[in-house]
């Protein structure tokens, strides 16, 4: 008898235990009366929605005056905007332990060219039927944005912004090392000209560079394809060993000799972002960026003289660049896809992406909502709108994250005097090797 | 008597089975309030364990259960060129690390062993960096060795020496990391100090008597006696060395730039598992890394037979 009776005061004690654990880790479903309606249509239940977003400063800003107009619009819709800090290419960790834990947020701010890989490993929700039920489909957008918010037939994402990649040039800078500022580099000589004249060297530190290929937006793509390469042929087949993206690299890699890598890393480490951007202080007189940078230079630097043109070439024609942006997607495991949806389709509607882009400065992927913004006539956003239609993408695919990662490795290594073409070869190896598993 | 001899015979048998009944309550009650402790170790340490072991010889990646591919990953790992960079990498780093690690502790714990006044200040003020979370001390050191205002480029520049980049050069970025590695083993000092005090005096003054010198009493004296300790921290700092990964990470943002000079073991593991979907690659390489440290930890306890004293043997 006593020892039945100390069975179930143990059981019992267990299952307080267990019960307490587990109760801490589906609290968040439990405390919220409106997780099991799930239905934005019906009036009277207010449901909260998690958004997850990686967005500080202007962009910050943009995203909630988006959430507050969403709100007001849809009364029965709350939503719960979190700031997660590991979120982007690159640093998604912690939305996959939230996938995989089955605890995703229903929406989540995305790099959109990753699109295709984490829609391949099954962890997004197909929103197809959503999107046709709601007419949504490719008309407005820019083809490239839409392009990469597919994968096999099926809508993973919303396209939200995009951008492209020019050259931001001091203009001081050029009127003091005797360029014309009117009449910037159009091609890979001429950029390295203008950058030699542009570079003042004590001992080994530099009181300013004129240019440093990879840093800011530099990545191998804005190079291989000015250089005429390649990433990805019409097959399907990775071409990252293709002879003009290796000329780029080994291009790169001369510039890093040239001006000796471990002092330009010196400059480079050095530096910081926004107020402290070398390009704001005047200790970098070109670099490859995107949009962003005109908001910027209006915030920290209002009196910058800058101008933009194209990334040069090595013949000084066929100029080209190429576009990323984000979007929004819904993690599989959403508890509220209607809700999720309405807002995905919010933010890239007309009206969402008006008050996004005209906040942050980013484009918007439906061109009408570019021109009513201004941006065509914008000095330098007009620039960048010209080049957006010969604008590449990077190649959908299933390892574009592994892609990005490895072509990033390869500049790093080919400047500290790696042999380009074995560091593109590797390259296409690997990924090639990972698309067939 | 022979009543007595009555009321006590029943009593014993009594007292026996409530002896026994208590014991068994003991465990009870011992395995009750140790349950969360053995929940823990089989909800998140065994299990995971086993499964890693099972992972690691599948294609598995969080996301998708993947197939069974036997030791294809451990065959792919030989002749994956970042792996043996990693491992490059994290060797440098231990064997480094680990002895100046130990010099540098035993020499600061005979400092803050001496009779001076103020000492538990000092003891204090070494052992404080301990308490620095690793991402800050990260960034506080990014900062101390930035190439252009850093404090330490500061000083050089006062001696007429321009400093190297630190962390953005391929030849100076390990020994940076072991620099400011070194920075923090107060946590080892302290038990270099308590194995100090626990050596008697009375050898000291054996010593002493016999002539011998501070050199003497250290070589024969000190050092030996506190090869226990030592032989912890050797232990304790390999392990630790070999999964070097917060330092390395936060300041280059993941990438172990410049050069992949500084992409440790557990980075590359990590990046595998969380970044390239390929779990059970990153399990291959988790039981890898643990078969290393067993076996180095193995030898270093046989050897310990020839160079560890113990007092009182």
């Amino acid at each position: 008898m006593k020892t039945m009776k100390k069975r179930t005061f143990l059981s019992v004690i267990f299952t307080l235990i267990l019960s307490v654990v587990l109760a801490s880790c589906s609290s968040n479903e439990t405390t919220d009366p409106s997780s099991s309606t799930g239905n934005a249509g019906k009036s009277g239940n207010k449901v909260t929605i998690t958004v997850w977003h990686a967005m500080t400063d202007l962009t910050a800003e943009a995203m909630d005056a988006v959430v507050k107009a969403f709100e007001a619009k849809n009364s029965n819709i709350k939503i719960n905007s979190v700031y997660i800090a590991q979120q982007g290419e690159g640093k998604n960790e912690k939305l996959l332990a939230a996938i995989a834990g089955g605890n995703a947020p229903d929406v989540a701010y995305f790099d959109r060219f990753e699109v295709a890989t984490w829609a391949a490993q099954g962890s997004l929700t197909d929103v197809s039927s959503y999107a046709a039920s709601s007419g949504v489909n490719a008309d407005k957008f820019y083809p490239f944005a839409w392009e990469e918010v597919n994968f096999e037939g099926k809508l993973y994402a919303m396209p939200t912004t995009t951008d492209a990649r020019l050259v931001f040039y001091n203009k001081d800078h050029f009127t003091a090392a005797g360029l014309d500022p009117e009449n910037p580099p159009k091609t890979i000589q001429q950029l390295e000209e203008a950058a030699e004249k542009l570079t003042i060297k004590d001992g080994k530190r530099f009181k300013q560079i004129g240019f440093i290929p990879w840093y800011g937006q530099g990545w191998f793509y804005s190079w291989g394809w000015s250089f005429g390469g390649e990433f990805m042929d019409t097959a399907g087949k990775v071409t990252a060993n293709n002879p003009k993206n290796v000329e780029a690299l080994t291009w790169i890699a001369n510039y890093a000799k040239k001006y000796n890598i471990e002092d330009i890393a010196s400059f480079t480490d050095s530096q910081g972002t926004t107020t402290m951007d070398p390009f704001f202080t005047g200790q970098l007189s070109m670099q490859v960026s995107g949009p962003w940078t005109v908001s910027q230079a209006e915030k920290f630097n209002p009196d910058m003289n800058y101008g933009v043109f194209s990334i040069p070439t090595p013949t000084g024609d066929n100029h080209t660049t190429w576009s990323g942006g984000w979007a929004t997607v819904m993690p599989k495991g959403s508890k509220k896809p209607e809700a999720a949806w309405e807002f995905m389709k919010f933010f890239s509607s007309e009206e969402g992406q008006e008050i996004f882009s005209e906040i942050s400065g980013d484009f918007s992927v439906i061109d009408t909502v570019n021109e009513k913004l201004g941006y065509k006539e914008h000095p330098v956003f007009k620039k960048f709108i010209e080049v957006l239609p010969v604008s590449n993408a990077r190649p959908v695919m299933t390892q574009g994250s592994l892609y990005w990662n490895e072509l990033a490795n390869a500049v790093d290594l080919a400047t500290r005097g790696e042999d380009p073409k074995t560091l593109l070869d590797k390259v296409n190896e690997n990924v090639s090797k990972a698309l067939k598993q | 008597m022979l009543k007595e001899k009555v009321v006590s015979e029943p009593i014993f048998p009594q007292a026996k089975a409530k002896k026994n009944k208590k014991l068994g309550d003991d465990a009870l009650y011992g395995w009750l309030f140790a349950s969360p402790w053995v929940i823990g170790l089989l909800v998140f340490f065994l299990i995971p364990l086993v499964s890693s072991l099972y992972f690691s010889l599948t294609t598995y990646g969080i996301l998708q259960p993947g197939e069974f591919v036997g030791f294809q990953n451990y065959k792919d790992l030989m002749s994956d060129t970042v792996f043996w960079k990693s491992i490059y990498n994290t060797v440098y780093f231990v064997v480094f690390f680990v002895p100046l690690s130990i010099f540098f502790g035993v020499g600061l714990a005979m400092l803050l062993n001496m009779k001076v006044k103020g000492m538990s200040v000092y003891r204090t003020i070494f052992f404080l960096p301990t308490l620095v979370p690793s991402v800050a001390m990260a960034v506080l050191w990014m900062w101390l060795l930035n190439p252009g205002f850093g404090l330490v480029n500061g000083m050089l520049d006062v001696i007429g020496i321009q400093g190297p980049a630190w962390l953005g050069s391929e030849t100076w970025s390990k020994p940076s990391l072991i620099m400011m590695s070194l920075w923090g083993i107060g946590q080892s000092v302290v038990i270099y100090l308590a194995g100090l005090n626990d050596i008697p005096q009375d050898y000291y003054e054996a010593g002493d008597i016999d002539g011998a010198n501070w050199f003497d009493k250290m070589r024969s004296i000190t050092l030996p006696l506190l090869t226990p300790v030592i032989f912890f921290n050797l232990v304790m700092g390999i392990i630790g060395a070999f999964q070097q990964f917060t330092l390395p990470y936060t300041m280059t943002g993941g990438r172990g730039t410049p050069a992949d000079s500084m992409k440790f073991y557990v980075m590359y593991l990590y990046d595998n598992g969380f970044k390239f979907f390929k779990m059970g690659y990153a399990s291959a390489m988790a039981w890898i890394l643990f078969v290393i440290v067993i076996a180095l930890t193995g030898i270093i306890f046989y050897t310990s037979k020839k160079w560890v004293h113990y007092q009182g043997e």
